[in-house]
């Protein structure tokens, strides 16, 4: 392979495990906008939580990320609830801006809360598949990478199985759709609304987790990982979860070769550019949600 | 009566007045800062509060005014030059930054204005021959310690508030309350969202501009905190806390965010934590702001003069429809629809459920567009404009939804149509309330629903009413039986939605009636009734 296609192919490998990440973010946004309309502008402040939650538990069980994972899936779950009943609940008769809303205060009292406990200074969290690098020919791949990917597909795939074949799934779905017929169906829809938000935290900690070990964890972790699920979900198409996936994916690897040719900075102002354009160009995303209006 | 705004802010300058004559240094500096804070509020709850649109890009719009004035005092320029520039280089900016975008609603336009923001921190923290990158630049011409930086801080507010209520009097008020409350019902009452959205975000950008002016005087320097995200947050946490749409809940709201870190500094660093509460509290207990919960202890009651009647004599018109055809996703909905609409006369459209009648109306008003056919009211084409010029051109609608939007009352709904129809809208120009109340007030009375009264406003050549019986009792029907009569008796054409097969009958001129994505018959209701293809759609094969 000529250096130039290795360079690239490395690149888009290392953009893959990023992208991962981010569409665990993004679907776990997605499955709070399906279910109550509401924007969740603090899941990237779970996926912060989460990441200390593993940092936390790491301390006291030194065992590997793999055992850790599903605890702190469990943990954030329960956060999960909780959030629910403080951003949602109270909110739901009123105009969405104010979930919005209440969502940022509630990110922004996380943030300056674990400020407060743990300080500004980055935390190492626990690995998943150990430290070092992989090779595979020409290219390498970091463990932590490979566990990311790994872990990526393993639970977007349950997810999809959850969502798309199981009654769960269906009644999930069916409430998102219409949550006034699926109430008059039966459909218990206030409690399919609160296991949204404990599937959302869920991932969220998740990816607290996986990112915690190669990109350690700080206060603000979350703003950029939020930028980039609001960014992802709008792009492939509001509402869409193959599109928040795929929307992730194409921003991971858009960053990581742009970055890799030129500088973070350039990536970041041609990533903003690149999706002004988009919107101008498919102003409803790349997979457009089906929505319409009977007057 | 005086009113809890006016109240507090009488309030906020007793505050100020306390605080220049007792105040230390220390204090008045506060101010000063509190001042700048309390512009970009001021410009935000135009765009935000107003206009109904989130913008992320406000606090990036304070950094454009702070650098800009750095930059350029720092240059040599005069004062009296400098500061007219930091208002116009972000309004220039932000109008540059939303028109390719501003067709965009709701979190794209959220997203898009992020976008920008992110930008703006960008050139702050990388573009370090233009900015002093992380270093910010220092040496900008203070205002001084004394008094003098919160004299002039305070001054530009003082301006900058009256400007800000000058731009949303009159009618204005309910115009931007429904542009926010429900922007489908805007367009069809005339007004364009999208162009107020814009008008509202450059004027926040102007605001803002000159509130970073501001601080970057007093403080003497500007660093790239100033583009940090938080400066946003805290933008939005003094327009919530303070009231959305207030001029004195926004300034109320930066002066209370400002001396927060003061008040709670037992709490050291930690007084984030409570910032964060606090804001989460004020949107559970006080969602319309704290001026938003003094009105509601203390309403204002407006006393409205006597109704006057609506004009009555509206251009003579036909709207001729040809060849409409419109498909969803590859399912034909409308295959051809032809059809016209004579001044003074009522046609009634009836056909089978998802036979497409909505979908035609939806189309005539320009809310949706058909992929073939031309739609003329006279000679002018419709079927390429927007929803708001076809309804400002004559033709209006009703919708099937009856109530007005959360938080308005059905005197606002059709006044914000009055003043659509005079073209007073959207910060600036503006008519007088009283008059278009008394008007609002006489169609109100003359319509037995809300939503039909808001179409009158437009005093329409034509008028398409979605389903207006649904949900009236006998004697309603009857009262709007005679309004449609004595709509149509005034010179209007009218197309008339409808289940109920007795009220049409009596009423109409004409039935058409629409099957299968075609109009399949057109007569009298006697006709029609009698048409063997009609009956076997509507009561099968075996009725014939």
């Amino acid at each position: 392979m000529p250096a130039e296609l290795t360079t690239l192919a490395q690149l888009l490998l290392n953009g893959l495990a990023l992208g991962a990440a981010y569409a665990l973010v993004a679907l776990g946004f997605v499955l709070i906008l399906n279910a109550t309309g509401a924007i969740n502008f603090a899941q990237g402040d779970m996926v912060m939580l989460g990441g200390y939650a593993a940092v936390a538990l790491a301390r006291v069980l030194p065992i590997s990320g793999l055992v850790l994972l599903p605890l702190v899936m469990l943990a954030m779950a329960g956060f999960g609830l909780l959030f629910s009943l403080l951003a949602w609940r109270p909110f739901r008769h009123r105009p969405p801006i104010f979930g919005l809303l209440a969502t940022v205060a509630l990110g922004l009292t996380l943030q300056e809360a674990m400020n407060a406990v743990e300080g500004a200074a980055p935390q190492a969290g626990p690995t998943l598949l150990g430290t070092g690098e992989i090779r595979f020919g020409p290219l390498g791949l970091s463990r932590a990478s490979l566990g990311i990917l790994i872990a990526g597909l393993v639970l977007g795939l349950a997810q999809a199985w959850l969502l798309g074949r199981t009654q769960f799934g269906r009644r999930l779905r069916a409430s998102a759709q219409d949550s006034v017929t699926a109430r008059a169906l039966g459909i218990p829809v206030d409690r399919l609304i609160a296991a949204s938000f404990m599937l959302a935290a869920a991932l969220a900690g998740a990816v607290g987790l996986l990112l915690s070990g190669p990109y350690f964890v700080t206060p603000t972790t979350g703003n950029d990982l939020i930028l980039r699920a609001y960014i992802a979900v709008t792009i492939g198409g509001w509402g869409s979860l193959k599109g928040a996936v795929v929307g992730a994916l194409l921003i991971a690897l858009f960053e990581s070769v742009v970055a890799g040719y030129a500088s973070s900075v350039v990536a970041t102002a041609a990533l903003y550019g690149a999706v002004l354009l988009l919107l101008v160009v498919r102003p409803a995303g790349l997979f457009p949600a089906l929505l319409g209006r009977r007057a | 009566m005086i009113r809890p705004a006016a109240l507090v802010g009488l309030a906020i300058c007793g505050w100020l007045l306390a605080v220049l004559i007792l105040g230390s240094g220390y204090e008045l500096r506060l101010m000063a800062l509190a001042a700048a804070s309390a512009l970009m509020a001021i410009g935000y709850q135009l765009v935000f509060g107003q206009a109904g649109a989130l913008s992320l890009a406000q606090g990036a719009c304070f950094a454009i005014g702070a650098y800009g004035a750095s930059i350029l005092s720092r240059l040599g320029w005069p004062l009296w030059a400098e500061l007219p520039a930091t208002v116009l280089v972000p309004a220039v900016l932000a109008g540059l930054a939303h028109a390719p975008v501003r067709r965009l609603d709701g979190h794209f336009f959220a997203l898009a204005t992020l976008g920008f923001a992110v930008l703006v921190r960008l050139v702050a923290v990388d573009a370090q021959g233009l900015t002093g990158g992380a270093n910010g630049l220092v040496g900008v011409p203070a205002f001084g310690r004394g008094p003098g930086a919160m004299l002039v801080g305070w001054g530009v507010v003082g301006l900058a508030a009256a400007l800000a209520l000058w731009l949303k009097r009159g009618g204005n008020g309910p115009a931007l309350a429904l542009v926010r409350g429900d922007a489908d019902l805007a367009r069809a009452s005339g007004l364009d969202p999208a162009r107020i959205r814009a008008r509202g975000f450059v004027l926040a950008a102007g605001f803002a501009g000159a509130g970073g002016a501001l601080q970057a005087h007093v403080l003497g320097l500007v660093s790239p905190d100033v583009a940090d995200f938080q400066v946003m947050v805290g933008c939005l946490a003094m327009v919530v806390i303070g009231g959305r749409g207030s001029v004195a809940g926004a300034v109320l709201g930066a002066l209370l965010i400002g001396h927060l870190p003061e008040w709670l500094r037992p709490l050291g660093a930690s007084y984030r934590i409570a910032y964060g509460l606090g804001l989460f509290a004020c949107l559970l207990v006080a969602p319309a702001g704290l001026i938003g919960a003094l009105e509601r202890i203390w309403p204002s009651r407006r006393t409205i003069g006597a109704p006057t009647p609506s004009p009555a004599a509206p251009a003579r018109r036909t709207l001729r429809i040809e060849g409409l055809e419109k498909s969803y996703g590859g399912i034909a909905v409308l295959r051809g629809v032809t059809l016209e609409i004579r001044p003074g006369e009522i046609v009634g459209l009836i056909g089978p459920n998802g036979s497409g009648k909505t979908t035609l109306v939806n189309l005539i008003s320009g809310l949706d567009r058909p992929d073939r056919g031309t739609i003329r009211l006279g000679d002018r084409p419709l079927e390429r404009l927007s929803p708001d010029r076809i309804a400002l051109a004559g033709v209006a609608r009703s919708f099937q939804s009856p109530a007005p939007p959360v938080g308005m009352t059905p005197l606002d709904l059709v006044t914000a149509a009055l003043a659509a129809k005079v073209g007073c809208v959207g910060f600036g120009a503006a008519a007088a309330l009283d008059p278009l109340h008394r008007q609002a007030e006489g169609l109100l009375r003359r319509s037995p629903s809300s939503d039909i009264a808001r179409a009158l406003a437009l005093d329409p050549a034509i008028l398409l009413l979605d389903e207006p019986a649904a949900g009236l009792d006998a004697d309603e029907r009857d009262r709007l039986a005679s309004l449609l009569r004595a709509l149509a008796d005034e010179g209007r054409g009218l197309l008339v939605v409808e289940h109920d097969m007795a009220f049409l009958m009596r009423l109409a001129d004409r039935v058409a009636v629409l099957l299968d994505g075609r109009i399949a018959r057109v007569g009298t209701a006697a006709e029609v009734r009698a048409d063997p293809v009609v009956r076997a759609a509507y009561l099968g094969p075996a009725a014939c």
